[in-house]
């Protein structure tokens, strides 16, 4: 029905201003008439009634309307109270959320962190080798010489931090290749015995080819990408060779 | 039964042949004898060189007496390395360098086994000033 929606848009405000206005314009109409009456008679008659009597529906209609506006009045004071609960929640609700933010921040970070240290003890767990291997191992290269020079070393001391071209050819690769002991640098049998010293080779401790390998133990796969005989152990290269070391007289270092 | 047995022992034969080769790359001597042979330019022996690198694993590397050639394994990894060590002097060099830092701790202990006794003669007389000595 559209003329209740038009109706409806209409505020109550405006709806009692209007009401008002009409009110205005009737009271000085009946005013008017009134003060015209004295002096001659009514042209339309009947008409003063006809005002009275919408006068009277105007106030009717003007009380109903402001009974209607108390009531209007109440429940925007409820809306209001009601807006005022609802900001309150809301303040909370967002208070909570911050706090569950932080929260998950925080558990984030511990559980974060809590990995890397699973990471790490993995880590050390995988590389932990047993200190009386480690111990062993730490001798038998101090012990030889292997990593620290003895402490009467001087230049002229066969002695290396390698193996020497004796050891290489006295080992098993050099063994395949059937090689004659024809050594350089004095790193002979004959000389170093001459000299008063064994050759590394002789000496009773940690052979550097250990033959001590646990049955168990095996180098990894290899497919045949390189399927070299090692180089250097080999008879027929030694035509071409006379000695693996530099020209120079002695490998050893003068300085210091 | 006999096949089986020639294949572990064929693995025994080249975890040893490995192991002594290993070594010998400690020697720079040798790595310079190998890279005037070619062998260093050579992909297979490249490729040979990174497979031996399973050395530095310690249930391998604790059969190592010369430890120095697994530092020498892991330069050998790189071209330019492996070019330079064609020059003699560059191998000389390295050797007398190694040389150097194998006798860095002798040199050491030598160093403080001194500066233990020259502490050790002043505590007869009582020192001149308070201050203790600077060692």
């Amino acid at each position: 029905d559209p003329n209740m929606a038009a109706v409806a848009e209409k505020s109550t405000k405006e709806r009692l201003l209007s009401v008002l206005d009409d009110l205005e314009v009737l009271s000085r109409e009946l005013i008017e008439m009134l003060a015209l009456s004295r002096s001659q008679k009514l042209p339309q008659p009947g008409e003063d009634t006809q005002i009275l009597e919408l006068l009277v529906q105007r106030d009717r209609e003007f009380q109903e309307l402001m009974e209607v506006a108390q009531q209007q009045g109440k429940v925007h004071q409820e809306m209001q109270l009601l807006e005022k609960e609802v900001e309150k929640r809301d303040s909370d609700i967002q208070q909570l959320q911050k706090q569950l933010k932080e929260a998950e921040h925080i558990l984030a970070t511990a559980v974060y962190q809590a990995k890397e240290k699973l990471k790490s003890i993995d880590k050390a767990r995988k590389g932990s080798i047993s200190s009386e291997e480690i111990i062993k191992y730490a001798h038998r290269i101090s012990a030889s010489n292997a990593v620290c020079a003895p402490l009467n070393w001087v230049p002229g001391d066969p002695r290396r931090p390698y193996p020497t071209d004796l050891e290489m050819r006295s080992g098993m690769l050099g063994h395949m290749a059937n090689l004659p002991t024809n050594g350089v640098n004095g790193h002979l049998p004959g000389d170093a015995l001459a000299a008063g010293r064994l050759p590394d080779v002789l000496t009773p401790n940690y052979h550097w080819h250990s033959s001590d390998v646990p049955v168990g133990m095996l180098p990894p796969h290899h497919g045949n990408d390189f399927g070299l005989e090692p180089p250097g152990h080999n008879k027929e290269n030694e035509d071409d060779v006379e000695a693996m070391s530099t020209d120079s007289s002695s490998s050893s270092s003068d300085s210091d | 039964v006999t096949q089986i047995m020639e294949h572990s022992e064929q693995a025994r034969n080249r975890f040893q042949s490995e192991l002594e080769f290993i070594q010998c790359l400690a020697n720079p001597n040798y790595l310079n004898f190998l890279a005037q042979r070619g062998f260093l330019r050579e992909r297979p022996f490249i490729n040979y060189l990174k497979y031996l690198l399973y050395w530095k694993e310690p249930e391998y590397a604790k059969f190592l007496k010369y430890p120095h050639c697994l530092h020498m394994l892991e330069l050998l990894q790189y071209e330019h390395f492996r070019k330079e060590l064609v020059n003699a002097q560059c191998a000389k060099f390295i050797d007398e360098q190694q040389l150097l830092h194998w006798q860095h701790y002798s040199r050491k202990r030598t160093r403080l086994q001194q500066a233990l006794a020259e502490q050790q003669q002043p505590q007869q007389q009582p020192p001149p000033h308070g201050n203790a000595a600077t060692k």
